[in-house]
């Protein structure tokens, strides 16, 4: 199988801050990579190095078979039509409808009729759950609302890659699995190739079929699930048991305490006066 | 001593790397004009924001500015025994400076400021770089329906505020100062000529252009949240009234030569 998306030693720092240090990572047609990993470890920076939002200072991308740091802005809007991004907060023209935010890639791109965008529109809404709210201004959706919105501009155009960064952030836990099972959908329905990056344990490895972890600029695992998961990398184990204790963080977390117990109660205010 | 070196060096390497960047988004937004696709509906919506949506405040300062011009053309040409010339006068000062700046001025707070507030906005929540990746040139997107919307209704505004100048000093002249309507009238003109038309047409092209191109531009750089969507509109109205005032004495300077 060939490598629809190559990132071959890529490093990006801020100032003198390293975000992404040498990072090597290649995903196949058709497959699902989910990538994991610390805030502010640079895993939306490699999202944006992909589209090709942000140079990298060193290495390069390529997405089918195209560097996407040597073309030109007219060849980069063309990849980037077979490109779908979701951003983390949806990012939707809040001057536009549901309706014109799904249909705005398909009527500055393509030769369709207005009823044909109305079909498409509502295909892309009916896959994330969303018929009928086409009217609905992004201010009148809820956050859950909003992503999937942004799921259906990203499929618009039929892409053959898509790109989720931090899909889940925010949202209440029925709402992440829902956003999980709307991802594994497109996953299954349109066969795209899709790079998720995530915090949320249980939807990576319901949607990935192989788990990348980034720590301090170097992607240290890409497995499969379960061979992420037994893997010793004492990084990796605190990662996926949530330990505030261990390797991952580099500044010391606060001291355990403790727990009280059951029958002395945490603060009881007596009154002064009394 | 080498810190106050140093913080001019810095000042004017800031100055010199922003309008460097300036130059080149306004070149770019230039060149997007004739790019397709064209989108007459954003562009419609750009020409309500700009032109129809502004003709009360251009209508209000129109008449209060000719109004307090005239008052004190009246009491200044009163000194001299010589009230006739104070509707030549009117007019001229009208059609070539009061209108096209007056109206430079106001849109530049009514709409540079909202133009940068509003892609300032856009830039912070990301919607800008959605644009890019909907294969979308956000400059041709968001800066040509601006500019052009701009270019084509500052004239028409500046025409508007004319007009209503005329009877801003009708007002005043006519009705309070005593003059017959009919000499008013045949004085204000009296003194203009096609020349001074195309002068106020310019200007207000000229005036269009900064504003848009100020306002987007700024709105387009904004960084920081919160706080640089807050600064994005002011920076844009005094960079472009500064512009503005500048450009009205190189341009009258210019055109009368």
């Amino acid at each position: 199988m060939s490598a629809v998306i190559e990132v071959a030693n890529v490093s990006k720092a801020f100032g003198p801050k390293v975000v992404l240090n040498n990072v090597n990572l290649a995903v196949e047609q058709g497959e699902s990579l989910v990538i994991m990993g610390g805030s502010g470890t640079g895993k939306t920076v490699l999202l944006r190095i992909i589209m090709g939002l942000l140079a990298p200072d060193q290495g390069h991308v390529v997405v089918d078979g195209k560097n996407i740091q040597e073309l030109k802005t007219e060849e980069l809007f063309e990849v980037r039509k077979q490109i779908g991004m979701c951003f983390q907060m949806a990012a939707l023209f809040d001057s536009m409808s549901v309706f014109e935010n799904v249909a705005f890639a398909l009527k500055r791109h393509t030769k369709m009729t207005k009823k044909e965008i109305a079909v498409r529109v509502d295909e892309c809404l009916a896959m994330v759950g969303l018929r009928g709210s086409d009217n609905l201004k992004p201010a009148e959706l809820s956050g859950g609302m909003k992503r999937r919105v942004g799921f259906a501009r990203a499929i618009a155009l039929k892409p053959k890659i898509l790109l989720f960064d931090e899909p889940t952030t925010g949202l209440d836990p029925v709402m992440t699995d829902v956003i999980g099972r709307i991802i594994l959908d497109l996953k299954h329905e349109l066969g795209v190739t899709s790079i998720t990056v995530t915090h949320d344990l249980k939807s990576a490895f319901m949607i990935g079929d192989r788990v990348a972890l980034i720590f301090q600029g170097n992607c240290l695992a890409i497995e499969a699930p379960e061979v992420f998961k037994a893997n010793p990398n004492p990084v990796i184990q605190q990662f996926l048991q949530g330990d505030a204790d261990g390797p991952f963080l580099q500044d010391p977390p606060p001291p355990k305490r403790a727990p009280l117990p059951e029958n002395n109660p945490v603060s009881t205010m007596e009154d002064p006066h009394t | 001593m080498f810190e106050s070196f140093n913080r001019i060096g810095e000042s004017l390497m800031l100055f010199f790397s922003q309008a460097g960047d300036f130059t080149v988004i306004s070149a770019r937004a230039l060149r997007a004009i004739p790019k397709r696709p064209f989108d007459l509906e954003n562009l419609m919506r750009q020409f309500v924001a700009v032109g129809v949506n502004s003709i009360p405040v251009v209508l209000l300062t129109g008449l209060a500015v000719s109004m307090v011009f005239a008052v004190q053309l009246a009491f200044g040409f009163k000194q001299f025994q010589a009230q006739g010339l104070a509707s030549s006068v009117e007019g001229l000062a009208v059609v070539r400076e009061l209108a096209p700046v007056i109206t430079g001025l106001m849109m530049s707070g009514r709409v540079g400021s909202a133009m940068a507030a509003e892609l300032g906005t856009m830039q912070v929540t990301e919607q800008i770089d959605a644009l890019e990746c909907l294969a979308t040139d956000p400059i041709h997107f968001l800066f040509v329906p601006r500019l052009l919307a701009s270019l084509v209704m500052l004239p028409l505004l500046t025409g508007l505020a004319i007009y209503i100048g005329y009877w801003g000093g009708h007002l005043i002249l006519v009705n309070v100062e005593g003059q017959s309507s009919y000499t008013f009238a045949h004085e204000f003109y009296k003194l203009i000529g096609t020349r001074d038309l195309r002068i106020a047409l310019t200007k207000s092209m000229v005036f269009g252009l900064i504003i848009a191109l100020v306002g987007c531009w700024r709105g387009y750089r904004t960084r920081g949240g919160a706080e640089g969507v807050g600064n994005a509109p002011t920076s844009s109205v005094v960079t472009s009234s500064l512009w503005i005032l500048i450009s009205d004495f190189f341009l009258t300077k210019l055109m009368l030569v």
